[in-house]
């Protein structure tokens, strides 16, 4: 049973916190190790890929959170959650531009962060027993098996929450999907107040898009979520 | 109103009331008055030295003719005294103008006399003259009075010569009122600049290194602001640093909250752990949101009211799923401001017709373009305000009849107050008469 258990490293500098926080998430059912600095887990997460999730403190002393997540992302795309502080939009932000996959304000509670890790898990590892889907659309080749969309023959480097972004547009090209239903399925979570991450998820699928040189073809719908215009609409929509 | 605020900036510019002015006029009628004294003493001296000279001559002239005349008159028969005017005033002098002049002969007896006898003895002047038998006369005149001299200096002011040098004075007396004024106004700018936006720009070195009192002015105010920018941003830091070390236990105390929940489920204790570490982190937030207006400045930038208050609705419809918004915006409501003040505004005032409209209420939301203002309506249903109430909203820490006690601290509409006064804007809040609350943004589109 116990290699069966999820295994979460969790890096933040309050010692205090991330013992209680580790006693907390192994009663939860994880497997945990807790580092107390940005250095250490850089140095961890380089020399083994044992874990299913990072959770981040962004607000560490020496090397900060978004550091660590700026150096792991560059070598493996492991799904980083970050506990940001209450509020500051802008670190939320950077973090998932960056490539963190969600983020939750700290001081939180915890059967939360249980929650939001279980939810990261069950996305990534979605993918694997699902059986291969390929969708396409405007020359993007989506492999739901291997996780990777293709534009001519390149793939496109997404994280994972964007690749469930990307995909759940295409599936359903031509509709209005709702911010909430989206983060729903996206993020496996509720949408919440002053919730960024899908406007920040799409956005960076955009900006991918755009420099494999596909433009507009993911709508805004004002007030409602996003929309994947079809072959027609975006003719339309430029015509 | 585009008139008067026209009117009231030249007033405000130009007035007369500016020290641009003072200096300018005092130094320009200073000038002038010295250049009046100079061309009085010199066209005093100059003209009446002048005049004299010409007198005299005139005088020596006349008296030697009638000398002449009377030594050649008296060698003939048929002299007679009174021919001798006649013949002066006829065949002789300018415009036959007779000087008035008493002559007498070496031995006394008056020869020649026309109209002296009026005046006294101390005005009169004397000469010498000599007749063809070079006998000495004496030649009595009135002393030469040289016409007003104000006259002569005016005619002199319509010359050329003291146009340029009127122009000259004006344009160096401009000039030096200028010097003056300019580093004055450029502090004003300067220190209006840091009490409107908290940013400091080092004053230029020129100005520092003046050496004058204007300089001295300068260092003060340079001092003064970077003592006041320290101990702000000191007290910044001091509640930034302070709500974090205040997060930190509040992060471990809910997850021990949280472990003794895993043991004990259900507990309401825990709960109400639960409950006030959220409620304690909201306060915190709030307060931060709060000093943050104050403090900081981010650059302006061009904010969509529209997208601003979707974004608004997006979020109260999160957290008051049963609450309907009804929004319609208007065309063209962009301005320049600060997108996340106004966010944090639009956030709290319709968060509040959220929390007091009741289930299923309605928020009616809309936006309007106006020439320099654009004004957001946030209009509920809920129970409304009293008049007496009215005042005290904007109050920090200040609930509506302390109705809802158990969510919300008062900061709210504080904090969305202090983000309109940022952009220079007005809230009104306003009890329609079929109940419920209207509050009105005014945010001008143009922030200076």
């Amino acid at each position: 049973m116990e290699n069966d258990k999820y295994k979460i490293l969790l890096v933040d500098d309050d010692a205090t916190l991330c013992a209680l926080l580790s006693e907390f998430l192994q009663e939860d059912g994880f497997a945990v190790e807790t580092l107390n600095s940005g250095d250490a887990a850089v140095a961890r997460l380089l020399e083994s890929d044992e874990f299913d999730t990072v959770v981040l403190d962004i607000m560490m002393p020496g090397m900060s959170g978004l550091d660590v997540l700026r150096t792991v992302r560059a070598k493996q795309q492991i799904p980083i959650l970050m506990l940001t502080g209450r509020g500051d939009d802008i670190d939320r932000i950077v973090g998932l531009e960056m490539g963190a996959d969600d983020y939750l304000a700290k001081p939180c509670n915890p059967r939360e962060l249980g929650a939001r890790i279980r939810a990261i898990i069950r996305r990534t590892q979605q993918g694997n027993t699902n059986h291969i889907v390929h969708a396409q659309l405007h020359g993007i080749l989506l492999d739901s098996g291997a996780r990777t969309a293709l534009v001519n023959n390149v793939a496109l480097p997404l994280t994972g929450a964007e690749f469930n972004a990307l995909s759940l547009l295409m599936e359903r090209a031509g509709q209005t999907i709702s911010k909430q239903d989206m983060t729903q399925e996206v993020l496996n979570r509720p949408l919440e107040a002053y919730d960024r991450a899908m406007d920040v998820h799409v956005s960076r699928i955009r900006q991918k898009l755009a420099a494999a040189n596909i433009h507009d073809v993911i709508k805004s719908v004002r007030g409602v979520g996003y929309q994947m215009l079809t072959e027609p609409q975006l003719q339309q929509e430029k015509g | 109103m585009t008139l008067t605020g026209f009117w009231s900036t030249v007033k405000h510019t130009f007035g007369v009331k500016r020290l641009f002015w003072r200096i300018f006029i005092a130094f320009w009628l200073a000038s002038i008055l010295v250049m009046i004294a100079t061309g009085f003493v010199l066209v005093n001296n100059f003209s009446s030295d002048e005049y004299n000279k010409r007198f005299f001559n005139d005088v020596i002239s006349q008296a030697e003719r009638i000398v002449w005349r009377y030594e050649h008159e008296l060698a003939t028969p048929t002299f007679q005294k009174s021919k001798l005017k006649n013949w002066i005033s006829n065949k002789n002098n300018r415009d036959g103008h007779l000087i008035p002049m008493i002559i007498k002969d070496d031995g006394g007896k008056i020869i020649y006399k026309h109209r002296l006898n009026k005046i006294k003895l101390e005005d009169r002047a004397e000469q010498r003259v000599s007749g063809p038998s070079n006998r000495n006369y004496q030649v009595q005149i009135r002393k030469p009075q040289a016409p007003r001299i104000y006259k002569q200096v005016l005619y002199r002011f319509q010359s050329l010569q003291f146009g340029f040098i009127f122009i000259a004075s004006a344009l160096v007396s401009a000039l030096l009122s200028w010097s003056i004024i300019l580093p004055l106004n450029y502090l004003g700018a300067f220190s209006r600049r840091y009490a409107n936006q908290q940013e400091v720009v080092s004053l230029p070195r020129k100005l520092l290194a003046r050496g004058d009192e204007l300089g001295d002015l300068a260092l003060d105010i340079d001092f003064m602001v970077n003592k006041t920018h320290a101990a702000a941003s000191a007290q910044q830091q001091l509640l930034h640093d302070v709500s974090h070390e205040l997060r930190a236990p509040l992060a471990r105390l809910q997850v021990s909250a949280a472990l003794i929940e895993q043991k004990t489920p259900d507990s309401r204790h825990v709960k109400q752990i639960h409950n006030d570490c959220l409620r304690i982190d909201q306060l915190i937030q709030q307060i931060l949101d709060y000093s943050k207006l104050e403090q900081s400045s981010p650059s302006i930038e061009n904010s969509d009211i529209n997208a601003l208050c979707q974004q608004a609705i997006d979020n109260m419809a999160v957290n008051y799923p049963t609450i309907a918004v009804n929004f319609s915006p208007d065309d063209k409501v962009e301005i320049s401001g600060y997108p996340e003040a106004l966010l944090q505004a639009f956030d709290n005032i319709i968060g509040n017709a959220c929390k007091y409209s009741d289930d299923g209420g309605l928020v009616e939301i809309s936006t309007s373009a106006r020439e320099h203002s654009v004004i957001v309506t946030v209009r509920d249903h809920g129970p409304g305000v009293d008049e007496q109430e009215m005042s005290k909203l904007l109050q920090p820490f200040y609930r509506a009849g302390n109705k809802m006690h158990t969510s919300g601290f008062g900061l709210g509409l504080s904090i969305a107050v202090k983000a309109i006064d940022k952009h220079k804007g007005e809230l009104r809040i306003s009890s329609p008469d079929d109940g419920g609350l209207c509050v009105e943004i005014v945010l001008p589109r143009e922030l200076i």
